[in-house]
This record gives C-alpha cells, structure tokens and sequence, in this order.
C-alpha cells in the first residue's frame, strides 16, 4: 500500500518528509510527499504526518550535496521553493531515479524522467522569478534611512534575493518585505540577513519615507519616460519582459 | 516639442536644476543602443556598495521595449563635432548642459541603492577636445570608484581622437568600454561624420585589445592585480543611415568579432533626428526595426551557433529575408541535410535547426545519453517545436506526416505566425488563385 508523508510547506518540513521517505527504503510508486493544506485525498493509502526536524534536513541535504553534487542541490533547493504542490513529490522521485543512474550526478540531466522534468522545470520557474525580482525590487528609504521593499512573488524567493542584496549592500540596513508569503527578510548593515515571520510590524513606519526618497524617486521616473525612443515604442515587447504583476511596486510605474 | 523647449530655456536662463539636467542628458544619450550589465562576476568586498552578475540584471523595461539596465547618460551634450546622424551636432539648436562629477556620482548611487540600476553607462559630446572630455570622464569614474567606493557595473565610452595613455586609465576603472564604429563602413563615415576618421576609431579599440590582453596574463600572474575592462568591449553601427547591404554589415560585424575580439556588436536602427542634404530622404515609415532584428538575429548566430557571414548570405543575396529569420531562412536553402535525428546528430547539427536554441541544445545531448528523447520531452527541454517539427525526426519519426520542401515548409510556418509586423505578414501567403503564375 503506498504511504503519503504529509509535512509542512518549508525547505525543513520537506526534506523532513523526504528523510522519512528515504528511510523507509520504499519504491517510488509505493510513496508520495504532500504538502499539509493542499492535500487531495487518496483511497487505499496510509498516511503519515511527518515530525520537522532540523537534523533530517540537515541530514538530507547532506545527502544531496555528497551523491547528486551542488549543481543538483541548487536546482532541488530551488524547486522547494517553488508554490508548485507537487514539488515534494517530484524531488523524491528525482532523487530515487538518481538510485538508477551509472553516475547520479548527472540526474538533472536526465530530462526524459518525469520527476527530473519536473524538478528542472520547478527550478527554472523560481530562479526566473528569483531573477526578475533582482532587477525589478524597488527600495525607498524610510525615515530612519532603512531601506524598505515590497515584493508580492508567487514563490518563497527571499532567500534567494537575501545573499544577493547582502553582498551588495552591505553596509546598508535593508529589509525586503514578501507580501504573498507574510515574510521579511532583514539585514542590518555589517552583520548577516535574517528572515522573519509571524512578527507583527507597526506598518505605518513603511509609509514615511525621507525628504530625499520624493526627489529621486521624480528623477527616476522622469529618467525612465525620457530614456525611451518615440519612434520605437513598443508596449508590447515592454509587456513581454516586464509582466504587470511586477509593476505595482515599481515606482517608476505608479 | 518647440514650446517644450522653449521653456526650457527660459528656465535654464536662471541655474538650471537637476532634474532638467538630468532630461536633458538622457535624452542625448538615448540613441546609445548598448544597456547592457553582463560580462563580469564581482563581489563586493563588505566596505562600499555594488557588486556585478555574470549573466547582467534588468531593472526595467522603457516604453520602446528596451532594457533599462544603466544609468545611461551624457556627462555633456555639447560637442565640437558636426555628425550628421547626431542629435548634439554642433549647428543643432539644442538646450546644452553639463553633469559636474560630483553630480553624476550622488545621482548612481543614490538611484543603485535604490535598486533602480545595475550601474553607470557614461558618455558624452566633445567638449573642448577629446582629451579634455576623456579627462572630465576619467574624473568622474575616478571619484566614483575612490570616494563613493561604488563596486557596481561601468560601461564608459572611450572618445575617439583621445590621448591613449588616458582611455589606458579609464579602462582600469571601468567594466566594459565601447568605442563607436557609428557607420559600418569608412566612406559612410567621412560622408556623415566629417571630424571622424576611421583610424581615430579603431586605434583605441585595438588599444584596449592588447590591454585586455596583457591583463589576462597578468592575471595569471598576480590573482589581484587590477582588471581592465574585465566585461570586455563592445561598438555600435547605424543601421539605415548609408547604403550598406547586410552583407557587408555582417561581414564587418565577424571581422570584429575575430580581429578585435569584440563582446558584442550593436546596430542602431537609423533614427531621423536632423534634416540633412547627406542624409537618406525622410519616409514615414519610421526606423527600420524588423531589418535591425534580423542583424541582431544573424549576430547570434555568429556568436553561438558556429555561422559564419558567408553561410547567411553572399554577394547575389545581400539582404535578409523579411519573413524568415537568418537560421530559417539558411535551413530552408539547406533541406538536403533535413531532417536530422534528434538522438543521433551532433552538437553543432543540432544548432542549426530552427527552433533549437543553444540551451536546449546542450539540453537535448545531455538528456539523450540517460535516455532516449521523443517529442514530448523536447517541448519541456525548450524547444520550440512549431519551427522545429519540419526538420527533425525522434526514433526516426516526424512529429506529423510532412513533406521536405520548400513551399510546403514555408506555407506553415507562416501560418503558424511568425512574429511579423502586420504589414509584412499581409503578403505573406494568400489563397490560391488559378490564374496565379506559378514560380519556384
């Protein structure tokens, strides 16, 4: 009878899921990873709630980096991310399919697996929108000169953009606020990013910006309209790149 | 437009602020094609602020469609020169302003904290001479690396005719440096850009070639010795404005590529600015954009594909075709080498298959060691197979029963909607009329 590990919707809670799975050495048809709230029920299936454990985690990204490499792990830890509800799934039948394979580093190349297909496809999915939001993330600088973001993304992509903007602010205070998933990423300048969630914050404080912000915020989008050649213009090849759903928190566009 | 200027220079009268400034000067670099922020992988080294990608970051998108990467303006849009093409030619009456290098360092700073840029394109009009200009811009990169500590992108622009000892320095302060070809061949330049010479032009880029050069050995060397221009350098033509065939563009374009060792060619699809005797008669049919994609599409294959300028066109053909893209139009001469078996043929085969990208490519000679591929797992690797279809086989089966010919090829693919502007697709193919004359 096939077994579904229910967990929770995180990076821990699935490999927590996976940890179990793996362990119980079973087949890949004979179990299944399901994300606690997007559950659709099965018949003829066991189910078992997975307890979240930082040390399973550990111990199967450990797991990970050692048998399918780094390159492999990038693109798993990308498709966990990712809002999909199959993820958990297609990571464990990626993972088992390596069991197969002469050389399971190469798995993620393995395409015509279903799994893999869809572990890269994942993976693909999130990194792009990792990407676009690294350019399209606006920051305004608050009163107390912290510089404050608003993202909505459809995936969990803070820790992506975290290192990213901690490399290259980092002597700046900074926090990138993830309204879809109610999540903060915080920097403070000299020291390392944290993410925090379930805290409430006084949002009013991200509503007062400095006497500066008003200014560049004007020449930025004064910059934006003039940098643009009449002849050319082209709103739908802007479109293409530049999807609405990214535009409501770019000042230029407001 | 006129009452727009108008009161700009009322305005401008009093001291001008920075806002006009800025307008001013972005509008005078507008033409400059090359946005781009790829090329480099730099971290920041946790006292200043910036760092650069390999693969560039786009943070937004102008109305024209084109990546604003950059801050891309003119540190001055008064000039010395009188080319014709140019919106700051010297005999235009144009408000003039100039940044300060101070006022060019706040400005990228405080527009990268913000995230709205991934750096700096900095060029600018002639003022004085070309050294006093490269001077100025040597100035304002110094401040910004030094002072500002700023560790983010730099394109700059090398001023032709300047002192080489001075584009020499900027180099080391910049990430990718550019001297403009402006016109793809010499005569176009002597008869629109008068103060230009051919020489002026690629001596610096030759320049920054054995640079560039010498830096990669002493690099090897000492891990930490500074880079120059690590981004590489690129140029860029106009397209439209003298009578080139693409042909010859392309053929300009590869002799770059592998004499110079240029990143990236760009072409300029010309822009009517000014009203000029030399200049090609003004049409209303705007700048030829579809001709400027199609050299973009052939520069591609030039740099990924393994192409060659010859393969894509010849002396009899100097033009590519409007309603198929160079790599369709290269497969469609090619049939006899059609179709080719996706789990057998090689790398550089597949390449040349229309719909096959570089990326899927690399994909597909991955995937088939693990496996046997069939359609279905070629759409998820990437390809695109409504192109595609017509020129493969998976197992040694077409996706649907098609014929290998010309017309039939061409028919469908051009019912399955190539991106063409409305008007050329409009004669594209039509109902068949028995009194049609039948050509090949």
């Amino acid at each position: 009878m096939k077994t579904v590990y229910v967990c929770n919707d995180t990076v821990t809670g699935i490999f927590s899921g996976i940890y179990d799975a793996w362990k119980a050495k079973k087949d890949e048809e004979d179990c299944k990873i399901a994300l606690r709230g997007m559950l659709e029920q099965e018949l003829f299936c066991d189910y078992v709630e997975v307890e979240e454990t930082e040390h399973k985690a550990a111990a199967v990204e450990a797991l990970i980096k050692r048998h399918l490499g780094q390159l492999a792990y990038w693109d798993i830890y990308h498709a966990i991310l990712s809002a999909d509800c199959q993820k958990g799934d297609a990571v464990l039948g990626a993972m088992l399919a390596a069991k197969k394979i002469p050389d399971s580093t190469k798995i993620m190349e393995h395409l015509s697996h279903p799994k893999v297909e869809k572990v890269f496809e994942l993976s693909r999915n999130v990194g792009g929108e990792a990407h676009n939001y690294k350019g399209f993330l606006r920051f305004r600088e608050l009163e107390n000169g912290v510089l404050y973001a608003e993202i909505e993304p459809k995936n969990q992509i803070l820790t992506c953009l975290a290192p990213h903007f901690a490399d290259r602010l980092p002597m700046e205070n900074w926090m990138i606020h993830d309204r879809t998933h109610k999540m903060f990423a915080v920097h403070e300048g000299g020291k390392r990013w944290v993410i925090v969630w379930g805290e409430q914050f006084d949002e009013t404080v991200f509503e007062k910006v400095s006497d500066r912000e008003k200014e560049y915020a004007r020449l930025w989008k004064g910059f934006c309209r003039t940098i643009a050649i009449k002849e050319r213009e082209n709103p739908r090849c802007q479109l293409q790149h530049l999807p609405l759903r990214y535009r409501t928190d770019m000042v230029e566009f407001f | 437009m006129m009452t727009q200027r108008l009161q700009l220079t009322v305005s401008s009268l009093s001291e001008m602020n920075m806002y006009e400034k800025l307008n001013i000067l972005t509008d005078a670099a507008k033409y400059d094609v090359a946005c781009t922020s790829s090329g480099t992988e730099r971290k920041n080294d946790g006292t200043g602020t910036g760092n650069c990608t390999q693969s560039g970051i786009c943070h937004s998108f102008s109305a024209d469609g084109r990546c604003i990467s950059l801050l891309k303006i003119l540190f001055t849009n008064e000039c010395i020169y009188d080319c014709k093409y140019c919106v700051n030619r010297r005999n235009n009456d144009v408000v003039r302003a100039s940044f300060t290098p101070d006022e060019v360092c706040t400005l990228t700073m405080e527009f990268y904290r913000r995230n709205y840029i991934e750096g700096l394109f900095l060029s600018s009009g002639i003022l004085k001479s070309p050294d006093y200009t490269m001077e100025l811009i040597y100035a304002t990169l110094f401040q910004l690396r030094q002072k500002y500590n700023f560790q983010g992108y730099i394109h700059v622009k090398a001023i032709p005719g300047a002192d080489l000892e001075l584009v020499r320095r900027v180099g080391f302060l910049a990430d990718r440096m550019s001297v403009n070809l402006e016109l793809p061949t010499a005569e176009g330049l002597k008869a629109l850009a008068p103060h230009k010479t051919r020489k002026n032009i690629l001596m610096p880029m030759r320049l920054v070639q054995n640079r560039m050069e010498e830096n990669r050995q002493e690099l090897q060397l000492y891990r930490n010795a500074p880079r120059f221009v690590p981004a590489g350098q690129s140029t860029q033509m106009i397209i439209g404005a003298t009578p080139e065939t693409d042909y010859q563009i392309m053929q300009v374009a590869e002799s770059l590529y592998q004499k110079f060792e240029l990143k990236r060619v760009f072409y300029s699809a010309f822009v009517h600015v000014n009203d000029d005797a030399a200049l090609p008669a003004k049409t209303g049919d705007g700048p030829p954009l579809l001709r400027e994609h199609r050299l973009y599409q052939a520069d591609w294959l030039l740099r990924y594909y393994h192409f060659r300028a010859e393969e894509l066109l010849t002396e009899d053909n100097p033009n590519f075709n409007v309603l198929f893209d160079p790599k369709c139009n290269w497969a469609l001469r090619h049939l006899e080498i059609f179709p080719v078996e996706i789990n057998r043929a090689d790398y550089k085969m597949l390449l040349r298959v229309p719909g096959i990208g570089y990326k899927s490519a690399v994909r597909i000679v991955k995937a088939r060691k693990l496996g046997t591929l069939d359609f279905t797992d070629l759409k998820k690797i990437g390809v695109v197979l409504k192109r595609a279809l017509y020129f493969i086989t998976c197992n040694g089966r077409m996706m649907y029963p098609t014929k290998i010919e010309e017309d039939y090829i061409t028919r469908n693919l051009l019912s399955a909607g190539e991106k063409l502007p409305p008007d050329v697709t409009g004669m594209g193919y039509r109902q068949l009329s028995l009194f049609d004359t039948v050509t090949s």
